[in-house]
């Protein structure tokens, strides 16, 4: 699929030279404790250019998934710290977070992205809604397009297909414009075709608009649409790799022993 | 399968615990029920033995003569021999007058004779008995009341209206005499009691030795002698058709709130079983038998009824000794004997209970044996599909009920005459209609939330509309929670509309009929004591009234010609009012004929007394007079609840059939510009040296009737608030398993940016909306219901809607509502977004 964004107001930043949108100072992660402490990242430093689409992969277990939520401020570190732009995350209250997430973070989930009560418009919206911020209608109708959801607006989540949910998932995120768009194996529940029309989104937000986008998946497929792949193994970050293809990631994983 | 439903519950104990609290409150007031009159029972046993026990025989008339003991009977017992002691018990009318000189109570208190030795049965609570004629005891309540202590002089009035001093030598407690209590009481000795009373007879005899044939033969057939014991047990089971009363009111309001709480279990049952739908799954992939997962459901509504109930009966113990020790302390005298918690009452307690829950269960559990076994391997069990299509069933089924419900509805309140009968009917028009209300509401639950949810939607933000789409997203599960509030709100809003319209409908009809200011009545309304001619006509001359009209009546025999004129049934009021009164100022509605056909040698006649005899206009009865018989021609027929005699003839001929007596009552119309305070001092003025006579304005007669509407309301509300509170538990039920099924969603949406103040908010107004639809339904029903309950009561009932009221129910309902949604919000809110997600 083609797509193709407008460049939005102000126009797109320069990938290469803004600082990083996203900074992981030696972060840590321990769940439980004594015997039973499980420790999901064990002082992780990484940062995330902004206008980049990255990908952080890993085996099962490795905390990539653990990494995500410490990013996005849904869940805390147990050391170390987070940065999300010019904000200091580490030590934020619930509430605190509450509102940076709504303000400066965009989700896209595996599964479950939808609220089933609400149409396709009305979830598209909601962050925007949920923060009293008015929709910038032309904007809204140029991101609907785009993912291709004119003619399924008024639609619920349960007569929509998978591909079409995740399509309204990325719409929803890109319309609030945040600052990063989180993704969660944005495609782990989709065929190939409907997961690569869901990717070209993704890469077409951040080439044509600049967004900043920070996927993980366990796809080398998927990870091939970014910008640049972090791996991760045993909440270490162990390699990365540059302008990566389905092959040269999957060379990679291979010689991590995942 | 046992194994597999009890590790599953205790893995939920909080689960439990809620589907429980429908059925610990439920058996609680039914057990309560049963302590509190199990205990006033047996309290009232235990005194009447204790009194009794004093006694070794007692003579009493039987049970087919009602007339007393003559006096000269106790003469002849006591000189039986061997006969130690014997008191006549006397008891009738003796009026103490009030430290405001006038007499204590509305109705004058109890002369009493109080013996002195064993066989007095009575507890002293101060002082001593009393001895000779300027002696007397009072009831300790009575004296409390009245600020009258041991050395106080008293003055009481005898059967004559003569005023007698006397020393208050003691304060008695009278214990479970209802006379006593009710009225308040004064104790004399026997002969003094006898002179101050003007009984002829005594109620019973009282002996102790001699031995029970001698008495017998001594009494003669017409009098039974009991033993002490026998005694104390007839008694006690006179006063326990008290309890029985009490314990069938409460009895019914603890249905209503079984009823609540089989809905509560059947809504949980329900959801439960929606939720575990995999489990259940598994279940039958593993091999379990439709039977047995049928089995685990019913044996766990089982274990959870159990639980229920035993707590039930812990509450209703709580309850029952609460209740005993409110009671007591508001100043019934309810003699205690401890709390009794009998077999009976654990057996009904536990058996309701479990039953109950257990029939709630049997349709959920039917639907878990529908559940697939591939079920389990689905993953995708999106709860809630929103939208509900009314099947036909359903559809026939609300037409049937509705159609004959409004039928019945319309015949008792509009067709059919008015009566116990047309009342039935719109009993069973409410019913009828709550039924075609339950089957259609799950189609009703869509539109009245977006009714309910109007306003929250639109000031709620984002949290408000989603809550409002909650709501509305399980039709019938949100119905089932709703119409268990709708049940006590419609039962409330029933018994306020006719509160209301009682209300209106007595002021209406004083007003239009019945437009006097003041009414001065005497107390002892005796014809032997009439009010005294010199107020009556000290009254019309003052220049303060308008009328002043002077009510007549005399009881005596009035039947149809041939019938006999002595007995019994043929007895009625007679009366006249004075001059033409009747029709000009007094104004009852006449069914037939008019005030203005009343002429001498005719009567009008009440409606009641006239359908009471089948007598219409222009039949003849006789009247006796003490110069014979009458006949009166009957040329009119009035309605309506006024003071007014059975037959009313014309003051002229009143006077010629029985004399000039004083008035029974005397009705004082104001002039206008006289100001309501200065004719009060003027009435009360000219009443104040008869203490028998009473004063009563038109204001504090309405405000009398009013107060005691408002105290039967008040105590249904209170009843009535145990099936709201289940239903609140209920909401709050519902809201806690929605939450768990929702679980990811929250998460969704906290991540999204729902700060947890909003995610509670929007549970609570999701409990709102809930508790507004079944309020607003129970509001709905209770009105109309109202309306043909009025209908079918009088013809000349009006209708009135206490819309204050009315709107208070909703909010209350909506402010109940949002505190039931306290404990699933904080649950809900405090869930980690991580984990919630990767559920």
């Amino acid at each position: 699929m083609t797509s193709t964004f407008a460049s939005p107001p102000g126009g797109a930043p320069s990938p290469a030279a803004a600082p990083p949108a996203v900074v992981a100072d030696r972060v840590s992660k321990v769940y439980g404790s004594g015997d039973a402490a499980v420790h999901a990242l064990r002082g992780v430093s990484v940062g995330f250019a902004q206008g980049a689409f990255t990908a952080i992969m890993g085996p099962s277990g490795s905390g990539k998934s653990t990494l995500m939520h410490c990013l996005a401020g849904l869940d805390t570190v147990s050391e170390g710290a987070v940065r999300l732009g010019d904000a200091e995350i580490t030590g934020m209250s619930d509430k605190q977070l509450t509102l940076l997430r709504r303000d400066r973070v965009g989700f896209v989930f595996q599964a479950f992205n939808l609220l089933p009560t609400l149409t396709a418009e009305q979830n598209i919206l909601l962050p925007l809604q949920l923060s009293g911020r008015k929709a910038d209608r032309a904007w809204f109708d140029q991101v609907v397009d785009v993912v291709g959801l004119r003619d399924r607006l008024s639609h619920r989540p349960n007569e929509l297909s998978g591909g079409q949910q995740q399509r309204v998932a990325c719409a929803r995120a890109l319309v609030a414009r945040p600052q990063v768009i989180f993704a969660d194996e944005p495609t782990g529940n989709l065929d190939s075709r409907a997961g690569a029309e869901v990717l070209g989104f993704l890469r077409a937000s951040v080439r044509e608009m600049g967004q900043t986008i920070v996927m993980v998946t366990h796809d080398p497929v998927a990870a091939s649409y970014a910008d640049r792949v972090v791996f991760l193994r045993d909440g270490v970050v162990v390699n990365e790799l540059l302008q990566p293809t389905p092959d040269t990631v999957l060379d990679r994983l291979k010689s991590l022993g995942g | 399968m046992l194994r597999t439903t009890l590790a599953g519950l205790r893995a939920h104990k909080l689960r439990l615990l809620l589907t429980a609290v429908a059925i610990t409150l439920g058996v609680g007031f039914i057990a309560g029920t049963f302590v509190l009159t199990d205990s006033m029972d047996s309290g009232v046993q235990q005194t009447f033995a204790r009194g009794a026990d004093k006694v070794d025989y007692a003579v009493r008339p039987s049970a087919t003569a009602s007339e007393d003991i003559p006096a000269a009977l106790v003469g002849r017992i006591r000189s039986l021999p061997g006969v130690k002691d014997v008191h006549g018990q006397v008891k009738g009318d003796a009026a103490l007058v009030g430290r405001d000189g006038k007499t204590v109570g509305d109705m004058q208190t109890v002369g009493l004779s109080v013996p002195d030795g064993r066989l007095l049965r009575y507890d002293l609570d101060k002082g001593r008995v009393p001895r000779g004629s300027g002696e007397a005891v009072l009831d300790s309540r009575t004296a409390g009341r009245q600020h009258f202590s041991v050395g106080d002089a008293v003055s009481v009035l005898d059967s004559k209206g003569a005023a007698h001093r006397f020393t208050v030598v003691g304060l008695v407690d009278f214990g479970i005499d209802q006379d006593a209590s009710m009225r308040g009481a004064v104790g004399f000795d026997p002969a003094t009691a006898a002179l101050m009373t003007g009984e002829k007879g005594v109620e019973e005899i009282d002996v102790i030795g001699s031995d029970r044939a001698a008495i017998a033969a001594a009494a003669g057939p017409k009098y039974e002698v009991y033993t002490g014991k026998r005694l104390g047990e007839t008694l006690a089971k006179a006063a326990g058709a008290d309890t029985k009363i009490i314990r069938t009111g409460l009895l019914i309001f603890g249905l209503v709130a079984m009823l609540v709480s089989a809905l509560v279990i059947y809504n949980t049952f329900t959801i439960l079983i929606a939720q575990r739908m995999r489990e259940m799954a598994l279940l039958r992939c593993v091999g379990a038998t439709r039977r047995q997962v049928f089995g685990g459901v019913v044996a766990e509504s089982a274990v959870v009824g159990l639980v229920g109930s035993v707590t039930g009966l812990l509450v209703g113990l709580g309850l029952g000794a609460g209740a005993m020790a409110l009671f007591n302390a508001l100043g019934a005298n309810m003699p205690t004997a401890g709390v009794a918690l009998t077999p009976r009452t654990v057996v009904v307690g536990l058996l309701v209970g479990i039953v109950v829950t257990v029939l709630s269960a049997l349709l959920p559990a039917r639907a878990a044996t529908r559940v697939a076994p591939v079920a389990a391997l689905r993953s995708d069990l999106e709860p809630g599909g929103g939208r509900f299509r009314l099947g036909w069933v359903r559809s026939v089924l609300t037409a049937v009920f509705a159609v004959g419900g409004l039928g019945a509805a319309f015949l008792g309140a509009v067709v059919m005459e008015k009566g116990e009968s047309s009342m039935f009917m719109v009993a069973g028009a409410g019913g009828l209609m709550f039924l075609a209300v339950v089957t259609v509401m799950p189609a009703l639950v869509r539109p009245l939330g977006r009714v309910a949810g109007a306003i929250p939607a639109r000031l709620g933000g984002v949290p408000g509309r989603l809550a409002v789409e909650n709501a509305r997203r399980s039709p019938h599960r949100t119905a089932t929670t709703t119409i268990a509030l709708t049940i006590g709100v419609g039962l409330m809003s029933l018994f306020a509309v006719v509160g209301a319209s009682a209300k209106v409908s007595s002021e209406h009809q004083l007003q239009q009929q019945f437009p006097v200011d003041f009414q001065v009545n005497n107390e002892l309304n005796s014809e032997s004591r009439p009010i005294p001619r010199a107020l009556a006509e000290g009254l019309g001359k003052r220049p303060e009234f308008e009328r002043v009209i002077e009510k007549k009546e005399k009881e005596t025999g009035v039947a149809a010609p041939g019938a006999s004129l002595g007995a019994e049934a043929s007895q009625a009021t007679v009366g006249m009012v004075s001059g033409d009164a009747l029709g000009t100022v007094l104004k009852p509605e006449f069914t037939s004929g008019s005030a203005a056909a009343l002429k001498p040698g005719t009567a009008v006649v009440g409606d009641l007394f006239a359908k009471d005899r089948g007598l219409a206009t222009g039949a003849t009865v006789q009247v006796r007079t003490p110069r014979g018989p009458v006949p009166v021609k009957i040329v009119g027929i009035y309605g309506g609840d006024l003071p007014l005699p059975d037959v009313l003839v014309p003051d002229t001929d009143f006077a010629r059939h029985f004399g000039s007596p004083g008035p029974n009552a005397i009705y004082v119309k104001v002039k206008d510009g006289v100001s309501a305070a200065s004719a009060r001092t003027v009435v009360q003025d000219a009443a104040r040296p008869y203490p028998t006579v009473k004063v009563a304005s038109a204001a504090e007669i309405k405000e009398e009737f009013t107060d005691a509407i408002d105290m039967m309301l008040m105590i249904f509300g209170g009843l009535l608030g145990l099936a709201i509170i289940i239903a609140l538990f209920g909401i709050a039920n519902t809201l806690t398993l929605s939450v768990v099924e929702r679980t990811r969603e929250s998460a969704l949406l906290r991540a999204l940016g729902l700060t947890r103040r909003q995610l509670r908010r929007m549970l609570s107004v999701e409990a709102l909306v809930m508790a507004v639809i079944g309020a607003f339904t129970g509001v709905v029903l209770g009105v109309g219901f109202g309306w043909a309950a009025t209908g079918s009561m009088d013809d000349d009932a009006v209708f009135a809607v206490p819309y204050l009221q009315i709107v208070g129910f909703i909010a209350l309902a909506a402010v109940a509502g949002v505190l039931a949604a306290v404990l699933p919000a904080r649950r809900a809110a405090k869930a980690s977004i991580v984990e919630s997600l990767s559920v």
